[in-house]
């Protein structure tokens, strides 16, 4: 009835169904309009909170002005988890995953399809988001005293530090996405693995924030998901943060590795 | 590829709980084979373990001579519907046919060809979550039916349908088994089967209890039966037991007699001026060939009260 059957041809198949199960789901268009909009919205919303009056001087601010303009992800990012979680977990909900694993009966294909369809979509959604909140902050920042007079040249994406923000924002939502989609996978319960990526999510800064030991502190933020994945946004005094920018993006590729494995592993051994 | 499903040895076991112990046989093409037992005798994990969806313990089962998960176009050597429930509430049920066609490489036309035959129509446009039970199974149909696949199994396709959609899905498997294709369908109901099946496989507590032709089964059950009518029952039952025949009354006026031939039943009771009428081979019903089959197995009498799954 159709062609070739190769192990290419395969992938292209299996991934092309997770995109039309994904689309033609109300709540995905929803999920990825609230991940742009929160994080354009609080983006702005915390920049507009912040001016320079509160200074010595404007320029002793030595306020980080790309990362504060994409501070919005914090919030946005529970649309990532969610839309992650919600691929996976509402086909154990609803019992497709048994229609799912008998049209592409390779387990580990059904889970790389819709990693792909996951990361794609969170990935457009995430770069609308940061380049809206960059333009908010551009507008926002200049008129609250962050000035190229001042030290603070407007926002660009083009500028090397703050495109390096931009990107790498944008990968720390597909990211957290795949680590939302690797805890639903492995414990196949949405409201179970929202409430476990959210608490790995933020418990940890939380509790770094109640640390009095330094050297614990910055154990913490160095290997804590949020706080080593964000520390891509930072833009100046990089010698002083935890962990460099691409190095704490490591650290939350590897758990959101970790959790697709373990995703995987279950997903393989576990009857359907 | 031929259309059969074979299952060796299979065996499954949930936790301390044997669902399916040492199960064999062949379904073949060419007819309905129906798969009946009690609820929780081991049906659905069966169908399961063929499809690949849960790991047995020990044997296998083959779709058309190979393992189904190394089926590169799954849908089009097997289709099936295990549940009819299992479908997104919130998509349309033309988008739930849309990827599942893609997921097999299926051209768009096959997903307006099962809408047109399960009698989906205008209704494939709507979410599946507004769905009766009845279209959900005519969905589930649909999706079997995508692949034009030449095996198909479906788990209780009939339960909580009306007559109209009971007489639709029995007319249905007829024309999948007359085309060729091997069509497994379980009911733990047999009358649901009657004048369905041509082949039964009945289990009890995860074990094959009968391998056989609906019609050689009924033979075996009907087996030199007399049924008659009369109203004057008592006489008729002394004259009969009298001549050695085993006599049993079947509703107020009916008696089946076991033993003597219609001839020697019309000539004892015309001797005693005994009045009769509609004297007849008796027929079993699929039912009463069921029960009769099963009455010796005590243990799954047993377990024909309870149990889930």
């Amino acid at each position: 009835m159709t062609g070739g059957t190769g192990p290419a041809l395969q992938a292209g198949r299996a991934v092309r169904a997770e995109w039309t199960k994904l689309r033609t789901l109300p709540s995905t268009a929803w999920l990825l309009l609230a991940l742009a909009a929160v994080t354009v919205a609080v983006g702005a919303a915390v920049t507009g909170a912040v001016d320079t009056s509160h200074c010595v001087t404007p320029a002793g601010c030595r306020e980080d002005t790309p990362k504060l303009a994409l501070s919005g992800v914090r919030l946005g990012q529970v649309a990532a988890v969610v839309l992650g979680v919600v691929a996976v977990g509402g086909e154990y909900a609803t019992g497709t995953i048994s229609v799912t694993l008998a049209a592409v009966p390779r387990r580990w294909a059904v889970l790389a399809a819709k990693a792909a369809v996951v990361a794609g979509a969170v990935a457009v959604a995430g770069t609308a988001g940061v380049l809206g909140s960059l333009a908010a902050g551009r507008g926002i920042l200049s008129g609250n005293g962050f000035t190229a007079a001042n030290g603070y040249p407007p926002l660009s994406p083009l500028d090397g530090p703050t495109a390096r923000a931009a990107a790498g924002t944008v990968l720390y939502l597909v990211l957290v996405a795949l680590l939302a989609l690797g805890a639903g996978t492995a414990l196949r319960d949405q409201a179970g693995a929202v409430t476990a990526v959210l608490g790995a999510l933020w418990l940890v800064p939380l509790v770094a924030g109640m640390v009095g030991d330094d050297a614990w502190r910055d154990r913490l933020d160095k290997y804590a998901p949020m706080s080593a994945g964000l520390a891509v946004q930072a833009t100046r005094e990089l010698d002083r943060l935890p962990i460099g920018p691409w190095a704490g993006l490591g650290v939350l590729a590897a758990y959101a590795a970790a959790a697709l494995l373990a995703g995987a592993a279950v997903l393989a051994a576990r009857d359907a | 590829m031929e259309a059969t499903i074979e299952v060796r040895g299979l065996r499954k076991r949930f936790g301390s709980t044997v669902a399916v112990d040492d199960l064999s046989f062949t379904v073949g093409p060419g007819r309905v084979t129906g798969f009946v037992g009690p609820n929780g005798a081991g049906k659905s994990t069966t169908m399961r373990m063929i499809m690949g969806l849960d790991r047995p313990d020990a044997g296998a089962a083959l779709v058309g001579g190979r393992p189904y998960r190394s089926l590169r176009t799954p849908l089009c050597r097997l289709g099936a519907m295990l549940d009819a429930s299992a479908v997104h509430p919130a998509r349309r049920a033309r988008d739930h046919l849309r990827w599942l066609a893609h997921a097999n490489g299926l051209p768009a036309r096959r997903v307006d060809e099962v809408i047109e035959q399960a009698g989906l129509g205008s209704a494939a446009r709507r979410r599946a979550g507004g769905f009766s039970l009845g279209m959900r199974q005519r969905l589930g149909i649909a999706a079997a039916l995508l692949g034009d696949p030449p095996v198909l199994m479906f788990d209780e396709p009939v339960n909580g349908l009306d007559p109209e959609g009971i007489a639709w899905i029995r007319g249905l498997l007829r024309s999948l088994a007359a085309e060729g294709r091997a069509v497994l369908v379980s009911s733990h109901l047999m009358s649901e089967l009657e004048g369905g099946a041509d082949h039964l496989l009945v289990i009890g507590r995860g074990r094959l209890i009968a391998d056989t032709r609906v019609e050689d089964l009924l033979a075996a059950a009907s087996d030199g039966r007399v049924e008659l009518r009369t109203e004057r029952r008592r006489e008729a039952m002394t004259v009969l037991a009298r001549a050695g025949a085993t006599v049993t009354t079947s509703g107020s006026d009916a008696l089946i007699v076991t033993g003597p031939t219609a001839e020697r039943v019309i000539e004892l009771l015309t001797g005693e001026g005994v009045a009769f009428s509609g004297i007849s081979a008796h027929r079993a019903s699929l039912e009463e060939a069921y029960m009769e089959l099963t009455k010796d197995a005590l243990e799954f009498q047993a377990v024909a009260g309870g149990e889930a799954r």
